[in-house]
Parts: structure tokens; sequence; C-alpha cells
């Protein structure tokens, strides 16, 4: 069974003659152990499909199933405690709360989630694979482009989701980052059997995808 | 209660100067009610020490003490029992030998009825001579003493201080207690005159050929009082809505500037209702900070004000006052929250 499955997506943005089709009978599955890549340039509907997926937005039509649960069977509460249990986001901007240290970002998610977070080494660890361990008393405002990216990846996976919904989540980095960042998530998706799906036009995260998917005009397509 | 916290930690100008803002609405409400009900007391101390509850006076003095006079006869007509007592009033100047003048209200009262017996004495003694008098606690701060000479008016006597009474004001002036005899003396009336009014404890009290009305009513036709009171309660009314507005006002910007920390935060999964607990309660935090500087300035400023200037609080009123700006924190904060459950988490992610 999929973690995530999208079938027959549409959405559909306007009325009449201003209506616009962002994705066009996407179909899709993210499975876990795998990283599942969805690469396509801007305006593509990359972050409608990543919203979607998440529950966020709704789709005009078709349906998504993410753990066996269909989400328009499910309340808006329902999606919101999912999300916050089952779903790792990682933003393409503003990614953190700006008057939280990097520290309490995660304190944070332990009030809010106080069971099934990271415990502190497997955080700490975290952070070091990041690259980010000597940044824990900053706020996200001394951070470069970077570093608070890689805070929010780590912010991402604290919450120990099954699925890790990532929107660009190399964007701000070099080379060297990337692979870091990539072999981070190929590693969670293998060692820790979570689904990862990450959206992106870097295409040198191609490398540690299972699989890759094409999006181009709101149409997806299995490479 | 963690965010609102960490908010205010972190933009701390920010929140200063919103606390500020508060501080002083504050600070001005409370030193407007402290003045207001200080200057009403101040009309009505010597009053309410003498715990009546009708008041007697001539029909055509307009229900006003300093403007009656009840002749002999007519007092005569009335008959006095142990809850009533006279009361003759005047306005005087006092001046003593090196001291200042002040100008006060004369009460002529009977040294063996209830008013005489009801005016508590701070230091000396109650008068017991015609030539005596008991004169009120602000002559001490003016530099009178025990055993002072006093004239009043051009009259040609002098009245030795023989006591001081405290809290005892009519119409925002210092009353001085006498005899009646004295009373008459210092307004040029003949002994066919009794008094200026008649007080009662008696509810059901009625003079027969005179106007005789509950203490209430007696109190809002002194001179200016009702005038003065009102135009305080609007001052203070209006500061209190423009307050209320100005606060919820800028709580309002404060939460809308917030929206894309909030839509991040729905984004990841956090309940719409611990946005909302968090917004109310910073609300709160502001408002209650706000209020107990504000309250600490009110109370420094009371202790460093001259003795002379009327300030006095009432619990209810400051409890009213308290409470009011204590909700508007709070609609202040629940304006938004409809904005905040309906922020849209796909307003903060890319295209």
């Amino acid at each position: 069974m999929p973690a995530l499955a999208l079938q027959h997506v549409n959405k559909v943005f306007g009325h009449a003659t201003n209506e616009v089709t962002v994705l066009n009978d996407v179909n899709f599955e993210a499975v876990s152990g795998e990283v599942s890549l969805v690469i396509g340039p801007s305006g593509s509907g990359k972050s409608t499909f990543l919203t979607i997926a998440g529950g966020i937005q709704t789709p005009t039509s078709g349906s998504i199933v993410v753990q066996g649960q269909e989400l328009d069977d499910i309340s808006g509460k329902a999606r919101d405690a999912l999300r916050l249990n089952r779903i790792g986001f990682i933003l393409q901007a503003y990614n953190l709360v700006p008057y939280l240290t990097v520290r309490d970002q995660f304190t944070l998610v332990d009030r809010v989630k106080p069971k099934g977070n990271l415990n502190a080494s497997a955080l700490r660890h975290l952070l070091e694979q990041l690259g980010i361990a000597a940044l824990i008393d900053q706020y996200p405002a001394e951070l470069s482009g970077g570093q608070t990216q890689r805070v929010a990846i780590a912010r991402a996976l604290y919450q120990n989701p099954d699925i890790v919904l990532a929107d660009e989540p190399t964007a701000a980095l070099d080379s060297a980052r990337v692979k870091v960042v990539g072999q981070l998530l190929h590693d969670l998706a293998k060692e820790h059997n979570k689904a990862i799906v990450v959206v992106t036009h870097d295409l040198r995260l191609q490398e540690f995808a299972d699989r890759t998917y094409a999006i181009m005009d709101g149409q997806m397509t299995l490479n | 209660m963690f965010l609102a916290l960490r908010e205010i930690r972190h933009e701390k100008l920010r929140y200063g100067l919103i606390i500020g803002m508060i501080v002083l609405v504050t600070y001005l409400v409370f030193i407007l009610s402290g003045l207001s009900y200080g200057l009403a007391q101040q009309n009505t101390q010597a009053i309410s020490s003498w715990r009546v509850d009708r008041i007697a006076l001539n029909k055509d003095a307009n229900d006003s003490l300093s403007q009656s006079v009840i002749t002999k006869q007519a007092a005569d007509k009335v008959k006095l029992t142990s809850h009533e007592a006279y009361l003759g009033q005047t306005g005087v100047v006092a001046k003593a030998k090196g001291q200042v003048k002040l100008s006060a209200q004369f009460l002529g009262i009977d040294r063996d009825q209830l008013i005489y017996r009801r005016v508590k004495v701070t230091a000396g003694h109650k008068p017991t001579k015609a030539n005596q008098i008991l004169v009120d606690d602000s002559f001490k701060d003016n530099g009178y003493r025990l055993g002072d000479k006093v004239t009043l008016n051009a009259a040609d006597g002098q009245y030795r201080i023989v006591g001081f009474t405290h809290n005892a004001k009519l119409s925002v002036a210092p009353v001085i207690y006498g005899s009646l005899g004295t009373w008459r003396t210092l307004s040029h009336l003949t002994a066919d005159f009794q008094a200026s009014g008649i007080a009662s404890t008696r509810s059901t009290f009625k003079a027969q050929g005179l106007s005789t009305l509950p203490l209430s009513k007696f109190i809002n036709k002194l001179p200016g009082y009702s005038a003065q009171n009102t135009t305080f309660s609007f001052m203070i009314g209006f500061l209190m809505v423009i307050a209320m507005v100005v606060i919820a006002v800028f709580l309002y910007i404060l939460t809308m500037q917030k929206l894309p920390n909030y839509a991040v935060l729905r984004a990841q999964g956090i309940p719409a209702k611990i946005l909302v607990t968090t917004t109310i309660t910073q609300a709160l935090l502001l408002v209650v900070a706000g209020l107990a500087i504000g309250a600490g300035l009110t109370l420094g400023t009371v202790l460093l004000l001259p003795a002379g200037v009327p300030m006095s609080f009432n619990v209810p009123l400051l409890g009213a006052v308290t409470g009011g700006i204590l909700l508007t924190g709070v609609v202040g904060a629940l304006i938004p929250v409809k904005v905040i459950l309906n922020v849209d988490p796909v307003s903060v992610m890319g295209g």
C-alpha cells in the first residue's frame, strides 16, 4: 500500500473565461522507504500538487489517500492532526517562526505534540549532520538562506513524520549542501522507512531519488 | 503562552511601545477618576460624616442650604426629636495672626443635637463655648494650631481653635464648626432666625412649612456638584471609549502582521485553537502589564502629590475601569479570530 496516493486529481482555479487548470488528471504514488522526486519548472503546478497531497488544499476532483485514509472523509481538525503527526512539511519560504530561536522551533513542536518526536541525541545527530548544531540559539533573522532551509528541514524531520513533503528544499543550498540534504532524505527513507516526496527544479537531487515524476502544465508523468 | 511570551521577549521595542501606550491610557484614566472622585468627596465629606437621610430647608431656597434661612417661628412648628439637628451655614474667610487666609464654610450646630455628637475630633476637643470652633484638618496643613485665635470675615469677635476634625469639607471648602449663635452673628441675623436647615436621620422626616428633600437630591443640588460630576463622567467615559478603540486597533494590527507566521504554523498542523489562545493570552499579558505599571505610576503620583490635591479612589470605580481596559484587550484580540481561523496556509507556499 502506498503511503500517499493521488488518483485522478484535478485542480482548477477561477471561473469561466478565467479558468486555469493547474493540475490535470494527476496520478501519483509515494511509497515508504523511497524518495519520490517531482521535477518541473516554475509555475508547473508543483506547489499546488504538494499542498493538495498534504491536505492543505482540496482538489477540484479526484482523491488523496494517506496511509489508507481518504482525506475527503476526514474533518479539518483531523487533517491538522494528520499533518502534525504523520506529515512533515518543508516549505519553500517563511519556514521558521521569526521570534523563536532554532531551539525554540523544536520546543514548539514538543509543546503541541509532546510524543513521538526525535529524542535529544537523535536531534543533536540530525543538527550535526545538517551542519547547524552551532546555530541552536540563533534567531532565523541571524541565519543565511541555506542555514534557514536546513533548520526548516530539521524542524520537519524532528516531528518524526511517516511522510515528508518538501518544497524546493535545496533552493538556497550550494552543491555540497545539496548532497548532504539529498543523502539525508535518502537515508531517512531507507533507514527509517519514510516516504519522501520532493518537488523541485533542482536536477542535482535526481541521484538520490527512487522514482522521478515530471510535471509540466499540470500534467504529471512517471519517468 | 509559550509563543506569546517568546514573541514579546523577542520584539521588546514593539511590545514595549504597546505596553507604554496602555500604561499612559491607564494612568490617565486612573488619575482622572481619582481626581473626579476626590473632588466629589470634597463636596460632600462633611455631609457624609453626619450620616443623615433628609434635610429640611426654606421653601424658597431652591434646595440650597447656603440660600436657606429658617425663622424661629417656622422652626417652632417642626417637632424635633433626637434624630434631628439644626444647621446654620455661611461662607467665611478665616484669618489668624501670621497665617494665610482660608476660605471656609462655617457650620453652626447645637451642642445638644446629633451632628455635634457625630462629628469626630482628631485633636483637641469639641467646642463648649460660643467663642470656640472646631476646624477641618486642612487648617492644620496650612499652619494653624490648637489655641490659635481666628477672626471670621470682618466680624469683631475672635474664635479660638479648640479642635481639629478629619475630612470635613463642604463644597470643596474646609468646614468650621461653631455655635448657631456665631452663625447668626456671621450672617448678620437676629435671634428671630433659628438655622439654615434641619438635618434628620429619619427617612420619613417631614417638616411642616419647609421643603424636605432626601440627602441624594440635596447633594446633587450643591452648587456646581452635578455639573462637575457630569463633566468628569463624560471625560472618563469618552477617554475609556477612545482608549478601548485605540488598544483594540493596535492589537488587531499586531495580529494581522503575524498572519504569515500563523499560516506557516497552520501548514505544519498547529491547531488554530492554539493560535487563537496565543493571541488572546498575549493581549491579556500586554494589558495586565500596562494596568499594573499604570496603577504603580498612579500610586507613586498620589504619594508625591501635595495634600491639597483632591485625589481619592473608589474601589468599584477602579474595578470598572480596570475591567473595561481588560475587556478592551480581549475584544481587540478577538476581532481577528475569524481571520486566524481562516488563515490560508497556501498563501505562504511558493509557486
